[in-house]
């Protein structure tokens, strides 16, 4: 096995304890960052696919976004000032009136793997201050909207149309348990997803 | 007529109901029981439990919620647990039990179940204590340090147990433990054999043997892949089973040796402005579908209530008329 396919496997398998060595080993052999930044997303890409297929589950997800992070340490230095690496930023969060935040947080580390900057703003977000958060911060090209109780679904409405209504060039993304593709075409969005792995290939579509 | 309990027992059993099971009917429960309940009070209440948990139910919101920032968190490290964690008392005075004595003496055990509740269950303990993140990914950092902290409240849930065995005697137990979200459990089967089965052996294991006839676990989510573990931990309804399951294929498959009890899910019909024509269109799907044995129509939020006022009087009226209707 290739450097390169010992990283991207124990990212894979969430052991994070052997990762940074393992990253360390590929940089020593000359392989460039970026190529195992690459392998590194690559790997999370499997394990949303997996998620999304129900082969994998939650703990397993996160072990893996763990060894990563434990990687992309290693790499941080190395990159830092390439911008050529990031994919843009998303702002993420749960909209008003609404605190669940376990699957926005998933969907939000996953987008952080797929090479993305995030800025999470958490739960409970009026749509003003999406809008507020895409002026205040560079390059973002993704808002990520959650909600989880069909009370909420008004909410989300709000906060895709002042985001629209803007003018700011991002695209919107939605999702959470009682979102449907037919509820994120009606209010305005972009795109959707149904699952954290889902969302982050989504996200990579929206902003090619 | 047969009674509700009978009733109930044709269903389970695969025999001759009369009529749906109306969503919580068959049972009584004993809500009285003094325990530590893992609520914040009410809207616009903040408290800290004797489990050292803070839940934070914000005014306009539907619940509370466990509060897992810095100042909060009740275990931040699970490798030091027992310096953390410390179980609350299971013994209360005689003036505490005496209401849910009286309650429990007041029921017709022929008609209805008196029913023990517990709550949260010990799946959710884990990450009311340090948050769902922290916990999942304890299973596989520290899986000898979260089955030493599963095994602790275990024990907790025994000693309730015995309590409420010697000052209500049960006949059922309602016990609540979300395994899923509404798409998928949280942990894989293979995960939940390891940690979660064992531990819920033991505990309805206990209940059964001392006079409770009756289990109902309530996981308002996805979990038919954990079937077969309900089955065998002794489980004898499975309350909050959401659409979700395709609860007609689980019936199909399990039927007779387990009951399902949901397939209305409580937020396609429970918000404000809810109607009666939308409650009745998702009754009648799911009474259709499921059909009249192994299976009781029931929105799928935990205990006899909704989140927004009428939704389950509105319910079980329409399921009475269904049962004039279909049977």
């Amino acid at each position: 096995m290739s450097k390169i396919e010992e990283v991207k496997a124990k990212v894979e398998a969430g052991k994070s304890k052997l990762v940074p060595g393992l990253v360390q080993e590929a940089l020593d052999a000359g392989i460039a960052p970026g190529e195992i930044l690459q392998a590194m997303v690559d790997s999370m890409g499997v394990v949303g696919e997996k998620f999304s297929s129900g082969e994998i589950f939650v703990p397993e997800m996160l072990i893996a976004a763990k060894a990563m992070s434990k990687g992309v340490e290693v790499l941080k230095p190395l990159l830092a000032g390439d911008g050529a690496t990031s994919l843009g930023t998303c702002v993420i969060g749960t909209v008003a009136g609404d605190l669940h935040d376990i699957g926005k947080n998933l969907v939000s580390m996953m987008i952080e793997s797929a090479g993305f900057d995030v800025v999470d703003l958490g739960v409970d977000v009026p749509a003003e201050t999406f809008v507020q958060t895409i002026k205040d911060h560079d390059n973002v090209k993704l808002v990520a909207c959650s909600g989880l109780l069909t009370s909420t679904m008004p909410a989300m409405r709000e906060a895709v149309a002042a985001i629209k209504a803007s003018g700011l060039d991002v695209k919107v993304i939605v999702g959470g348990a009682p979102v449907t593709p037919e509820y994120a075409t009606e209010i305005g969005a972009d795109g959707f997803a149904p699952d954290a792995g889902t969302a982050a290939v989504k996200a990579k579509e929206l902003v090619a | 007529m047969l009674t509700k309990k009978q009733n109930l027992m044709e269903t389970m059993k695969g025999g001759n109901p009369d009529r749906f099971v109306n969503q919580y009917e068959f049972m009584d429960i004993i809500l009285e029981a003094p325990m530590d309940l893992p609520l914040a009070p009410g809207p616009g209440t903040r408290i800290k439990n004797k489990w050292g948990i803070t839940f934070d139910w914000p005014a306009d919101q539907l619940g509370s919620f466990p509060m897992h920032d810095e100042e909060h968190k009740a275990l931040k490290d699970i490798t030091n647990w027992k310096e953390s964690v410390k179980a609350p008392s299971v013994f209360y005075t005689d003036e505490e039990w005496a209401a849910a004595e009286a309650h429990a003496k007041s029921v017709d055990r022929n008609d209805k179940f008196v029913t023990a509740f517990c709550a949260p269950g010990i799946f959710e303990m884990t990450h009311h204590l340090m948050s769902m993140e922290d916990a999942l990914m304890a299973l596989y950092e520290e899986p000898e340090a979260m089955k030493e902290l599963i095994d602790y409240v275990v024990e907790y849930e025994l000693a309730y147990a015995a309590e409420v065995v010697k000052h209500i005697q049960p006949d059922a137990l309602f016990h609540h433990d979300d395994w899923g979200s509404q798409r998928s459990s949280f942990i894989s089967p293979a995960m939940f054999d390891e940690f979660i089965l064992p531990a819920y052996k033991k505990v309805y294991g206990f209940w059964k043997a001392n006079g409770v006839e009756l289990i109902v676990h309530h996981s308002d989510s996805y979990a038919a892949n954990l079937v077969p573990e309900m089955i065998e931990m002794g489980i004898d309804i499975w309350q909050g089973a959401m659409t979700t399951n395709n609860v007609p294929e689980l019936i199909k498959q399990y039927g007779g040796k387990i009951t399902f009890m949901g397939d209305i899910d409580s937020g396609r019909v429970d918000f404000p402005g809810w109607t009666r024509e939308k409650i009745y269109e998702d009754t009648k799907k799911a009474c259709e579908e499921c059909g009249k044995l192994y299976f009781i129509p029931c929105l799928s939020q935990g205990l006899n209530i909704s989140s927004f006022p009428g939704v389950y009087e509105a319910t079980s009226e329409i399921i009475d008329q269904l049962s004039k209707e279909i049977f």
